[in-house]
């Protein structure tokens, strides 16, 4: 496979053979980070075409300091977040870790049963799943789904969204806290 | 134990939770862990929270290549995007501004 700074190169000297070879290379990625921030499937077509627009456009400025891959999770990012804030008005969450450890002070802590494993995750899972994670801000789920997900470092997503690192730390922090306790009547034994 | 000090190593369970648990750094958490049968669960539980959502994959229906190249075609030095994610700002690979609502912000 080619590697990405030749075909970027390419790219930007206006070969669109070589463009089409990192959409080619890279859609799989921006489609599904893109739906697991806006978990809906129409969303994330829409913005995975809106992000290899963008990228192209802005390609001739991409100096080849970060990876194209973050360089695209960002682009995703700022999309997603568009689109967000077009469509709605954002559900007030507390995530107030006093709310976070509710019930915890009782110290009885469920065990979770055994979770399923990946290829069999079913349809009322997912729903679940996607349920939960669709009441966490839109914020606090990018900075979930980038480290916790997509496996980025906690410096990576830090540059990506411009945030400090204990800024990523603490809210993956609360988004994990957060989406265990969502979780939890569905697993807990 | 008190409560408070079992909200400590929960807070530190969440901190620590991507990490080796057999690393030397780790050794009074898993010390800890080895004791307390809540502490354990929450670990565990925090620790599925995160594999479920990882194991959640989904794959794109056929690939949009044609579509992406072509849109750029009919678009290439006329318009640009409505909706482009950079508001006029130059695509370096700095970090992009991101407006997060200060109700988040830490």
């Amino acid at each position: 496979m080619e590697d990405d700074t030749k075909l970027i190169e390419a790219s930007k000297a206006g070969d669109k053979r070589a463009f089409g070879k990192l959409v080619k290379k890279y859609e799989q990625l921006v489609y599904s980070f893109s739906f697991k921030i806006c978990r809906d499937k129409d969303k994330a077509d829409e913005v995975l075409q809106e992000t290899f627009v963008n990228a192209y456009r802005g390609l001739k400025s991409f100096s080849g300091n970060s990876k194209f891959s973050t360089w695209l999770y960002r682009i995703v990012t700022n999309n997603c977040l568009m689109m967000h804030r077009k469509e709605s008005r954002e559900p007030v969450v507390s995530l107030d870790e006093a709310n976070l450890f509710h019930g915890t002070d009782e110290l009885q802590i469920p065990h979770w049963g055994e979770t399923p494993q990946d290829s069999v995750l079913n349809k009322e899972l997912k729903e679940i799943l996607d349920e939960a994670i669709q009441k966490l801000p839109l914020d606090y789920r990018i900075v979930f789904v980038m480290r916790d997900v997509e496996g980025l470092s906690t410096e990576e997503v830090g540059k990506a969204l411009k945030l400090s690192v204990p800024a990523v730390k603490s809210r993956l922090h609360r988004a994990r806290l957060f989406l265990r306790e969502e979780l939890n009547p569905y697993f807990a034994k | 134990m008190k409560a408070t000090e079992h909200k400590k190593y929960l807070f530190e369970i969440c901190e620590k939770i991507d990490l080796d648990l057999n690393s030397p750094t780790c050794k009074k958490l898993r010390d800890h862990l080895a004791q307390c049968p809540n502490c354990a669960a929450y670990y565990d539980s925090l620790k599925k929270t995160i594999v479920l959502y990882r194991d959640y994959n989904i794959e794109m229906n056929g690939s949009r290549v044609k579509e992406i190249l072509t849109r750029l075609d009919l678009s290439e030095g006329s318009r640009q995007s409505e909706s482009s994610a950079f508001d006029g700002e130059t695509l370096g690979d700095e970090p992009l501004k991101i407006n997060i609502p200060k109700k988040h912000r830490h």
